[in-house]
């Protein structure tokens, strides 16, 4: 056991992970904790641009976006084998439990990671255009709103964004849902932290 | 030993009485009718920033939109959100928009039967008619779905529902969601907000005995969330300390994304996936600055 702990803080000190090291992780646990941390280091890269504080740089967006892509889909998948549902970790077993899901999911954030790269050179959406839009929202006509219908806004089904109509839209708006689809996983599968 | 039989007869008979009048207790308030026209953007605007569709639809078993929502696992039972789909018999599709109003404001159903608090109903008690008829128009345009949601799973006593009228009597208190002169109109609008139709407080805050809010811990966080979930403190102090900025926590509500580059888990995740992406910037900022109890960016 000292043994394993010992080499563990060897190979993760030598690929320079100290802080996810610390948790003491190892094995497969460790290399989830390395692709997270990795996504959310690129998430904090790009969100000053996507909030519009740091200046639009589309070279920085598509390297997050690539970030993203190399830890999404199988890559991410594949982290969560089932002979590890024993381990400790921040799993929910509700991701064997529903494998499918899981799968949807990570697959939907790998398109995303694609739509963010081709949507990269577009820049933030339009100011004065999302103002037009809300004026519809409350102003009372029954226009389409964030591009859905009442029954839309209403939970009714509207399609996914695919990646075509992804290469179109401002690189934040598909960063959003980049983002809420970690936030989605995370509900579903991941334990939270006390 | 007579008298002690009298006195236990006369006190049961008291209790008896006692029960029955609250049984018999109208708790509604009558509604004047709302006869203005709604708008149905608006008032699904306010479904979303207040939760409705969230937690009315059950989206993990991919459910349809409002009939139903996921089981809320607490202390006290097993609650289902109810269906508000048109269906006539399952969901609300035969109510007047007089019993929606009393239904979403006081909390009672259109036989006169409380509601259980799992349904925030006393953060709406404000809503003006004209947000009661964009919410009621809203609700026409959602597809009927025939099948009721399951009972709750609620043991004795609090499967008594006489038992919340007491409850009202002793905990329910009106939102502050009155604007305060001399703030903002930013400031105010995420006060109406926050304290209203987003019910922030009802997971941020502690709960007692009886599961209502203690109002002494508002926004102090909660480790007792159904499901065993648990909610950070979000007052102003809290949010600093956490390094959270106006535009970290207006931007956290649109995307899920905290400061440290993480992404929202837990029912937090769901407010903003089903809630709150939906509103506007300057609603998310309102919001922000209040919670912040600032008066602008920063």
């Amino acid at each position: 056991m000292k043994l394993k702990t010992i080499l563990a803080a060897s190979v993760a000190t030598s690929i320079g992970i100290g802080a996810v090291a610390h948790t003491g992780a190892t094995g497969i646990v460790l290399e989830r904790m390395q692709a997270m941390s990795a996504m959310g280091d690129a998430v904090k890269s790009v969100t000053p641009i996507m909030k519009g504080e740091q200046n639009y740089d589309a070279d920085t967006v598509r390297k997050a976006a690539a970030v993203f892509e190399e830890h999404a889909g199988t890559a991410m998948t594949e982290l969560f084998p089932e002979d590890n549902a024993n381990e400790k970790s921040y799993v929910k077993d509700a991701i064997w439990e529903d494998w499918d899901e899981f799968e949807r999911i990570a697959m939907r954030l790998e398109t995303l990671a694609q739509g963010l790269s081709k949507a990269a050179d577009n820049g933030l959406a339009d100011e004065e255009a999302a103002q037009a839009d809300m004026g519809s929202m409350m102003g009372g006509d029954t226009a389409s709103m964030m591009g859905s219908e009442t029954s839309g806004m209403m939970g009714g089904g509207s399609a996914e964004t695919t990646l075509a109509e992804m290469a179109d839209m401002p690189a934040d708006e598909v960063f959003s849902e980049l983002s809420r689809t970690c936030s989605t996983c995370h509900t579903r599968f991941r334990l939270e932290k006390d | 030993m007579r008298k002690l039989l009298v006195i236990a007869a006369v006190f049961s008979a008291a209790v008896v009485v006692g029960v029955g009048a609250v049984i018999a207790w109208p708790v509604k308030n009558e509604v004047a009718s709302i006869d203005q026209p709604g708008d149905p953007q608006r008032g699904a605007y306010l479904a979303r920033a207040g939760g409705c569709i969230a937690c009315h639809t059950n989206w993990e078993e991919g459910g349809k939109a409002l009939a139903g929502g996921a089981p809320l696992k607490t202390e006290f039972g097993t609650f289902y959100p109810s269906n508000l789909t048109m269906s006539k018999d399952a969901g609300i599709g035969d109510w007047s928009v007089q019993e929606f109003a009393a239904a979403v404001r006081q909390g009672v159903s259109p036989n006169g039967e409380p509601y259980y608090p799992a349904f925030p109903y006393p953060f709406y008690s404000n809503l003006s008619d004209q947000d009661i008829a964009d919410l009621w128009a809203a609700f026409q345009t959602v597809a009927a779905v025939d099948e009721p949601a399951p009972t709750h799973e609620v043991g004795f006593p609090f499967d008594q529902r006489w038992g919340l009228k007491l409850w009202r009597g002793a905990f329910l208190e009106p939102p502050r969601t009155k604007p305060i002169e001399g703030r903002s109109e930013t400031w105010n609008r995420g006060r109406w907000l926050v304290e209203g139709v987003t019910h922030c407080g009802a997971c941020h805050t502690g709960r007692n005995f009886a599961g209502a809010r203690v109002l002494d811990e508002k926004f102090r966080g909660y480790d007792g969330l159904p499901g065993g979930g648990k909610s950070p403190a979000i007052t102003p102090e809290a949010l600093q300390k956490g390094g959270w900025s106006v535009s970290d926590l207006a931007y956290a509500l649109e995307t899920g994304i905290m400061p440290d580059g993480d992404a929202f888990g837990g029912s937090m995740g769901e407010v903003v996936t089903y809630g709150t992406s939906f509103m506007t910037d300057a609603d998310r900022e309102a919001m922000a600055i209040y919670l912040l109890n600032k008066e602008q960016d920063g």
